[in-house]
């Protein structure tokens, strides 16, 4: 039953594109934990394209290299092998075209810092004139919904208006690639609907490309244009899933629909398979 | 306005209540040896708060600032530099615990003999004693510095001078603070223990000198001073600290009340 994707890939490889669609490449990407007790390769091999402005959701059963992937995509881990490869230039740190939203808000926002003042804080750092930075700090708060609250401390707000914080600073920055790690695990069930619909509106109004981690089925087929789904450890692409649903989306009657059911229903098969040990390229190879 | 006569009330009652022990117990004493509050007090502002606070209490005072001021800020930096080095940590670590574990005191008569015994050598040993919790606490902090916290620092391309500005110190201030914290009253021990040793003038000097002399009043009146000093010092430390760490004590009662 998987749905028909343009050009079907490889088995154990993600769809590639042409590179004027591509924003970001990733090539035979390797990751091997070195530790005392021997290595741990993390992800064997992983190769897909990011088009512009897609949001691509990333599953996968726990424990596989989910989020070794996405910070070796962010440039905070270095790959074993293989290449990333944003805009055309090869990722050897973090790029200043991307942003990362953690799954951790309460650690990744400066406590002692006020909301605004997190905000800004990466512009300061770049250099971005006084002037310029009240603005585009006004704007991203505004966009988040949380105009009434800058000189509040992060801690004094509730989970979802922290990592509501930490969305406004990543579109503050104003990068080309949103990674997003995770980011509404910690929060309650309501505000994470709010959560999702904020981000895929983001996506529409700025024109980023997002690269949202989770391990909620659900979430991935509501939110993504795309689904990947990872294999068990060590890490290789297990389907690289086109979500075909309305772009259009709507917490009640894009859940209702027929083929929202169908297509959680085949990401849910397919992490099952991979949990019980089912990898694509073994099954390639015999 | 009635839970501030409250508050007052337990603030002083203490202090009150051991004055009035004091007065009681001493009313029918008359060994020399023993104070009396109302003299003392009297004593006090006559011995003290003269000419004798121009030569002996403001140059006291000074050492201590000075002295105090330096072993922060070359505690904080040494802190820093050694808590963002690993190498250098294992390096010194050993060698930071040997200093640490010597009595600072014991310093006072071999810079006393290595650099003469004006106030430089005041200054040195007030620098050297009370530099160990500042720089220690500064390692401790800087080394538990969140690892979240340092990915986005990176992420945003924060690094450098401008990660220690914007991220390391702040998030290592309490611990910073801490160390400040301990620092002082060393500072005011050894700025009185190096005025003891060889001096001519200063708090540690005069009372010394009026012991030697049996002028009982005046030294009781010294030792009523340098407790006043202390506890302005600690009280200072406290209105700074309470602003810097605004942040970190509302965290805290958040989770408290949790």
């Amino acid at each position: 039953m998987p749905p028909e994707n343009n050009a079907p890939p490889i088995t154990g490889r993600g769809r590639t594109l042409a590179p004027e669609q591509t924003l970001l490449s990733v090539r035979g990407l390797k990751k091997v934990y070195e530790t005392d007790g021997g290595d741990i390769e993390a992800v064997r091999d992983l190769t897909f394209d990011l088009g512009r402005n897609e949001l691509t959701c990333l599953v996968g059963p726990s424990g596989s290299g989910k989020t070794t992937l996405l910070k070796c995509i962010a440039g905070l881990l270095e790959p074993t092998s293989g290449e990333i490869v944003l805009d055309g230039k090869r990722v050897t740190g973090p790029p200043k075209k991307m942003a990362v939203v953690f799954q951790e808000y309460g650690r990744s926002l400066f406590p002692w810092l006020r909301v605004a003042e997190n905000v800004e804080l990466p512009l300061k750092n770049a250099g971005v004139p006084k002037a310029k930075r009240a603005e585009l700090v006004a704007e991203a708060l505004e966009s988040v919904g949380l105009s009434h609250v800058p000189r509040s401390y992060p801690w004094q707000l509730s989970g979802g208006m922290q990592q509501r914080v930490a969305i406004a600073r990543a579109i503050a920055y104003q990068p080309e690639v949103l990674l997003m790690d995770e980011p509404f695990a910690a929060v309650d069930a309501q505000t994470r609907a709010d959560l999702e619909d904020l981000v895929r509106s983001i996506r529409e109004r700025l024109g980023v490309t997002v690269l949202f981690v989770t391990h909620d089925i659900d979430e991935s087929v509501y939110l993504g244009s795309r689904v990947i789904i990872l294999s068990s450890s060590p890490t290789v692409i297990q389907e690289d899933l086109i979500i075909d649903l309305p772009d259009q989306r709507d917490q009640l009657e894009t859940r209702a629909l027929p083929r929202f059911t169908e297509l959680r229903h085949h990401v849910y098969e397919q992490i099952q398979l991979a949990k019980r040990g089912f990898r694509p390229d073994e099954a390639r190879l015999g | 306005m009635r839970r501030v006569l409250v508050a007052t009330a337990y603030t002083l009652g203490l202090p009150i209540l051991l004055i009035l022990i004091w007065w009681l117990a001493s009313l029918g004493a008359t060994s020399i040896f023993v104070p009396k509050p109302g003299p003392l007090v009297a004593e006090f502002f006559e011995t003290w708060m003269g000419d004798r606070f121009f030569t002996d209490v403001l140059p006291s005072l000074a050492r201590f600032a000075v002295g105090t001021a330096l072993a922060i800020v070359l505690g904080a930096l040494i802190g820093l530099l050694v808590g963002l080095n690993r190498g250098l940590r294992d390096f010194t670590e050993p060698v930071f615990e040997f200093f640490r574990a010597t009595p600072p005191p014991v310093l006072i008569p071999v810079l006393g003999l290595l650099m003469g015994v004006g106030d430089d050598m005041k200054v040195t040993v007030i620098a050297v004693g009370a530099i160990w919790p500042v720089l220690l606490n500064t390692v401790e902090g800087v080394r538990a510095a969140d690892a979240v916290q340092t990915e986005t620092s990176r992420s945003y391309g924060i690094h450098g001078l401008n990660r220690v500005r914007y991220q390391i110190l702040p998030s290592a201030a309490p611990q910073i603070l801490a160390g400040v914290r301990q620092a002082l009253p060393v500072g005011i021990i050894l700025m009185v223990i190096s005025e003891m040793f060889f001096s001519s003038s200063g708090l540690g000097f005069s009372i010394i000198q009026f012991q030697r002399s049996f002028a009982v009043l005046p030294m009781w009146g010294g030792i009523l001073l340098l407790g006043l000093i202390g506890f302005a010092v600690s009280l200072l430390f406290k209105l700074v600290e309470r602003r810097i760490l605004r942040w970190y004590y509302g965290l805290k009662d958040l989770q408290n009340a949790s």
